[in-house]
Order: C-alpha cells, then sequence, then structure tokens
C-alpha cells in the first residue's frame, strides 16, 4: 500500500506543471453563453489553475470562472493567453487551445439534435 | 349524558366554532430547528438542490432550452459566485442576503452590459437568484388538519396564516392576549378565538368548542356530532356599499372608510368600491421568511396584485414591521430591534423592499407607511435609501417611482412631536403599539386589555393633541381601535376623518359614522 502510494505521489510530480499558450479565437460571436460554458466545463475537468488573460491585458482572469470568462468581451480576432499550473497543466493547456482552435465543438452541436 | 364542560376564557375573536382539538406542540421544540448548520453548507446544499432541479428540467428539453439550462447550471458552479457569497457570509450577512446581494451585483453588471447578448442573460440569472432562494426558503411550520381547533399555549403568526381557514375551525389559547397580533389576525379573517383559558386537558382529536362571543372553551364529553349546523361561523352582513369608502357624518363631513390587509388574497372577497382603498397592508404578514424578505420578484408581485385590486384608490403598504414580537422566520440576531429600526440596522432587507415598492408604485396609487417611527431622522434615512434605489434602478433603465412616503404614529416620543416629522408625507395612528407604550406594560400581557381600557382618556388626549401638531397632512387611524364602533365618537371628536379597518369590521364603523356628527355627538333624533 505504501508503495502504491509513492507510485503516485511520483506520477503527481511529473505531471505537476506551469504552461502557456496563445491561441486567437475565430468564433463568430465571441465566446458567449454557450462556447463560454464548454470552455470553462473543460477547463474545469483539470486539477490545475487555469488563467485566461485577453487582448495582452495583464489581468489574469480565473479560467474555471464563466462570468468572469463570459464577462471578458472575447470576440472574433481576440487572442486569448491561456496558463495553467498544476496537476495536468500540460495536457489543459493543449486541451483548452484544441478548443478553441476547433471553434468549441460548435458546428458539431448545432448538427446534434437529440 | 353529561352536559358539556365550560371553561371560562376571553374571546380575542368573535364567533362560535367546533372540531377536533389539535394540540400545538410547545413552542421551544419548534423553534430548534437548524441553526447548527453553517451558512456556508446551508448555501452550497441549496445550489446542489437549484442544479439537480435544473438538471431535471433539461432533460426532455429542445436543445436552445438546454443552453440555457446549462449555461444556468455552470453559473451556479461559478467559483468565483461562491467565493463572493462566502465572504458575505463570513461579514455576518445571513445566507439568503448574501445570495441575494452576490448574485444582485452580477445581474446589474449585466444589465448595463453594452453588449445585448449579455444584456439577455440577465433574466437567466434572475431566474437561478430565485431558484436559490427559494430552497433556501425557512423550513415550513407544521400545519394542522383544517377544520380543526387549534389548542395551545400561544399561536405563531406565520402559522396562522400558513393555515386554510375555509373549511372553519378556531383557537383556544392557554395564555395569549386579545391584542396580540394572531388575535389581530383572526378578527381580520373571522376566525373564532379565546385566550387565557388557563392549561386545560384535551386530547388531540376530541371534539371541543370555542365561542368568541361569551369567551368560552366547550369541552364534549360526547364523543361526536355536536349538531355542527349550530356551529360555524356567523354570518357577516355582507352589505356592500359602493361608496368607495367616502362617507359623510350626520352633520355632513367627509370621512373616510379604508381596509387593513394582511394576505394578498385577503382582498379578494371585498369589492374595491366598498372602500376608500388600503389604509394599512401589514407585508410583514406576507412576507413570512427571511428568503421572502431577501425575494424582490415576489414581493413586486404582491404589491402589484394589491394595486390592481384598488383600481387607482390609494394602497398604504407598512414596511416590514419585525423584531421584537414579530420574529422574521430566519433571523435570528437583532431580535431587540423592531420596526424601522431593525430596517435602518439591516439596509439589505429595507433595501429590496424598497426596490419592490418602486417598481410596483408605477403600478398605481401607491404610498409607503413606515412602522414604529421615533424620530425624525429614521424617516429621513429611509428616504435616503429610497432616492439611492431609485437612481440605481434608473440607471439600469428600470421603469420606477419614489411614493409618498409617511409613518405609523405609535410611539409617544413620535406622537408628541408630529410637527418636527416634515419628512413625513403623512401619518397613520397605530393605537396598539401606542397604548402598550403609554402604560408600559407588553400586550402580551394578560393584563393589558385592562391597562389599555383605563388609559382610554390619556390615549385620546395624545390622539387629539397628535391631529393638531399633524399640519393638515393625510392623517388617518389603523389601530384595532378604529374597528371598535364604541370608540368611534371618541375618535371623531379627535378629529380623526379617515378610518382604517379590518374588513368585517366596515358595516359596523360606516354604521357608526353616519350615525354620528363630526365632533362625536350624536345625531338628532337618533
Amino acid at each position: 500500500m505504501s508503495g502504491g502510494l509513492r507510485i503516485g505521489n511520483r506520477e503527481a510530480e511529473q505531471v505537476h506543471a506551469s504552461c502557456q499558450t496563445e491561441v486567437e479565437v475565430k468564433h463568430g460571436v465571441g465566446l458567449h453563453a454557450r462556447p463560454s460554458v464548454t470552455f470553462t466545463r473543460l477547463a474545469k475537468s483539470f486539477p490545475c489553475s487555469i488563467e485566461v488573460a485577453v487582448n495582452g491585458s495583464d489581468v489574469w482572469l480565473n479560467g474555471k470562472s464563466i462570468i468572469k470568462i463570459m464577462g471578458a468581451r472575447i470576440r472574433k480576432g481576440s487572442i486569448l493567453k491561456i496558463r495553467a499550473d498544476g496537476i495536468l497543466a500540460e495536457e489543459a493547456i493543449r486541451a483548452l487551445k484544441d478548443l478553441i482552435e476547433r471553434n468549441f465543438d460548435e458546428e458539431k452541436k448545432h448538427g446534434r439534435t437529440a | 349524558m353529561a352536559a358539556p364542560l365550560r371553561l371560562k376564557a376571553t374571546g380575542a375573536s368573535p364567533g362560535v366554532a367546533s372540531g377536533p382539538a389539535y394540540i400545538a406542540e410547545p413552542l421551544a421544540a419548534a423553534a430548534s430547528l437548524p441553526s447548527s448548520v453553517s451558512g456556508h453548507t446551508e448555501l452550497a446544499d441549496a445550489i446542489k438542490t437549484a442544479i439537480r432541479e435544473l438538471q431535471d428540467l433539461a432533460t426532455g428539453t429542445d436543445p436552445e432550452s438546454r443552453d440555457i439550462i446549462e449555461f444556468q447550471i455552470e453559473v451556479l458552479q461559478d467559483p468565483t459566485l461562491a467565493e463572493m457569497a462566502d465572504a458575505r457570509i463570513d461579514a455576518g450577512e445571513n445566507v439568503a442576503f448574501a445570495w441575494v446581494g452576490t448574485l444582485d451585483g452580477y445581474i446589474r453588471e449585466l444589465e448595463c452590459s453594452e453588449e445585448d447578448q449579455l444584456r439577455a442573460r440577465a433574466v437567466d440569472i434572475l431566474d437561478i437568484k430565485n431558484r436559490v432562494l427559494s430552497v433556501l426558503t425557512g423550513t415550513p411550520v407544521d400545519d394542522f388538519p383544517a377544520g380543526s381547533i387549534y389548542v395551545g399555549k400561544d399561536m405563531e403568526p406565520s402559522r396562522f396564516l400558513a393555515h386554510d381557514w375555509s373549511a372553519g375551525g378556531g383557537i383556544a389559547l392557554y395564555a395569549g392576549s386579545a391584542v396580540g397580533h394572531v388575535a389581530l389576525l383572526a378578527r381580520s379573517r373571522s376566525v373564532p378565538m379565546v385566550i387565557g383559558a388557563g392549561r386545560f386537558a384535551t386530547e388531540g382529536g376530541q371534539h371541543i368548542g370555542v365561542d368568541g362571543d361569551s369567551g368560552l372553551v366547550i369541552l364534549q364529553t360526547a364523543k361526536e356530532k355536536a349538531t355542527p349546523a349550530q356551529f360555524g361561523h356567523p354570518v357577516t352582513s355582507t352589505v356592500s356599499t359602493a361608496d368607495n369608502g367616502d362617507l359623510r357624518t350626520a352633520d355632513s363631513s367627509q370621512v373616510l372608510l379604508s381596509i387593513n390587509v394582511n394576505a394578498p388574497d385577503d382582498v379578494d372577497a371585498i369589492p374595491a368600491a366598498t372602500t376608500a382603498g388600503i389604509g394599512l397592508m401589514r407585508s410583514e404578514f406576507a412576507v413570512m421568511s427571511l428568503s421572502d424578505a431577501a425575494n424582490e420578484e415576489k414581493q413586486f408581485a404582491i404589491y402589484r396584485r394589491l394595486l390592481a385590486w384598488a383600481d387607482g384608490r390609494p394602497v398604504t403598504i407598512r414596511m416590514l414591521d419585525i423584531g421584537g414580537d414579530k420574529p422574521l422566520s430566519g433571523l435570528t440576531e437583532m431580535s431587540s430591534l423592531r420596526g424601522i429600526r431593525l430596517l435602518l440596522a439591516r439596509p439589505e432587507i429595507a433595501r429590496v423592499q424598497a426596490r419592490a415598492l418602486l417598481r410596483a408604485a408605477v403600478f398605481g396609487n401607491l404610498r409607503i407607511m413606515l412602522p414604529m417611527v421615533t424620530f425624525p431622522s429614521d424617516v429621513e434615512d429611509i428616504r435616503q435609501i429610497y432616492r439611492e434605489e431609485s437612481s440605481e434602478l434608473a440607471r439600469r433603465g428600470v421603469l420606477n417611482r419614489i411614493p409618498p412616503i409617511g409613518m405609523m404614529v405609535e410611539v409617544p416620543a413620535a406622537a408628541l412631536m408630529l410637527d418636527a416629522f416634515q419628512s413625513a408625507d403623512f401619518f397613520s395612528f397605530g393605537t396598539n403599539d401606542l397604548a402598550q407604550y403609554l402604560v408600559a406594560s407588553p400586550r402580551e400581557d394578560a393584563d393589558f386589555a385592562l391597562y389599555q381600557a383605563q388609559a382610554g382618556p390619556a390615549l385620546l388626549r395624545l390622539l387629539t393633541q397628535a391631529v393638531k401638531l399633524a399640519g393638515g397632512k393625510p392623517l388617518s387611524i389603523c389601530g384595532d381601535m378604529a374597528g371598535d364602533p364604541s370608540r368611534t365618537a371618541d375618535l371623531l371628536a379627535a378629529g380623526i376623518r379617515h378610518f382604517s379597518v379590518a374588513p368585517a369590521r366596515l358595516p359596523a364603523i360606516r354604521s357608526a359614522i353616519v350615525g354620528l356628527n363630526a365632533d362625536g355627538t350624536k345625531a338628532a333624533g337618533e
């Protein structure tokens, strides 16, 4: 049991990181309710802290807060800086960047009618 | 068969009723409900419940509605929102107000946004604000079977109000007070009630009777069939006089007759044209928990409903008169403060009500009345809150209007100094409290009625003097004294020309007024 714990710790150390990226928003209406929900939900699925700064601003917003993200006036053409700190930071940055580049899966959503 | 046992008690509300006894639990047991749960946990639990409700709603709706619901759920799970609410709780705010304050801040931000898309979200946030608020609503009081006779030491006003009295029934209290709030409610709803019966032995479900006319509790020895036809509500004369409450004394002086209202459905059975409007709406009986007090929309709806009923006639809403012997479920601290002092000490309560009233004022002839005012600064301080909230609403583009703001005259220090209250637009005498503070006896006290009767001349002298000091501002009386036809002559003589009474008292006071001269003397020929 103690062995398992040690392995767990080592793994945690391995993935604990600080990571940052920059990405341009290409979504037509900017980051309104639905894409914001998609973004913060994905952000919240990672244990690390995630922060977002818009268009070179030095104000870092909590990337897990829909209120902050939706209020950040992110539009088509906005440049988002995303930084993550903690466990799975690299994976988080990669996933969020992918989401923005995939246009928040909006096309897929429109196609789906359950 | 043995004759029924009759116990001597004191009538507090006329009429005769009988039914199975409901023995109330002692108050102490009912009062020790949550309080052990921290505000943070309470809010977190309420939010979780609200999310579950939304998830249930989301299944089986169209994708557009689901998007909105998903957005609402995401906001409920927003970490910054929780931090803000928790900070307010740590600063000593009550959970409901911490939640409302946080969400109102966000709603205001959205409403003021330059982007249509964001402004449109405000209503979604309003919806979740109210959803969590209704989950937070204080623990519901135990109701008892309709038609039964409530037996207990005392009765909480909230319990009276939560009960369905349409099937009859009555109240028999071991202790209690004829001028307490439940007695007042019982009279306004014509529920027979006796007080001061002393502790008597009866079992739950046993058939008993209450005679509020002669002040008796009738304990049946026989189990059933106590000729029910003979009991029940006395037939109140519902002779509707569509005079708009605009009466003339025998010598042709104008006297107005309005009604006192507690719950908004009190007015349903009364044609507005038989009254000069609502002279007193006791909002604390419609806003019964701290969560209601935090609920601007619910209050707005209640006030609008009364204004619609009044159809242009004045509707006087008294701000929450809570504290002291009128606790608000959920508000435990500061119970020593009452009326306007509590409102000023807890401005977050006053501000929610102020906003609801400011918005409702656009829809009719609304007036705001302040409870338990002692000093002119009380009125000025509340006015400042109305000014601030009004400009804030206007800034958000919400239609509103500052209506006339008047005050209850029920504290002797105010009654003696009415000429100093420039900031009050009108006055209304609350004789129950005025008498209580004049004779230095709490009105829950069983002997209070005796003192009150003895203090009649002192009270009338105070009223007469106060009428002169009012300087021609609109002035009325809404205390129990106004609904007692044996006092009408004295009140007319004191110079009072506007009476506001429980709806059931309308016919008695109407006929008393038209039979008297303006100076209170009997009309010639009577």
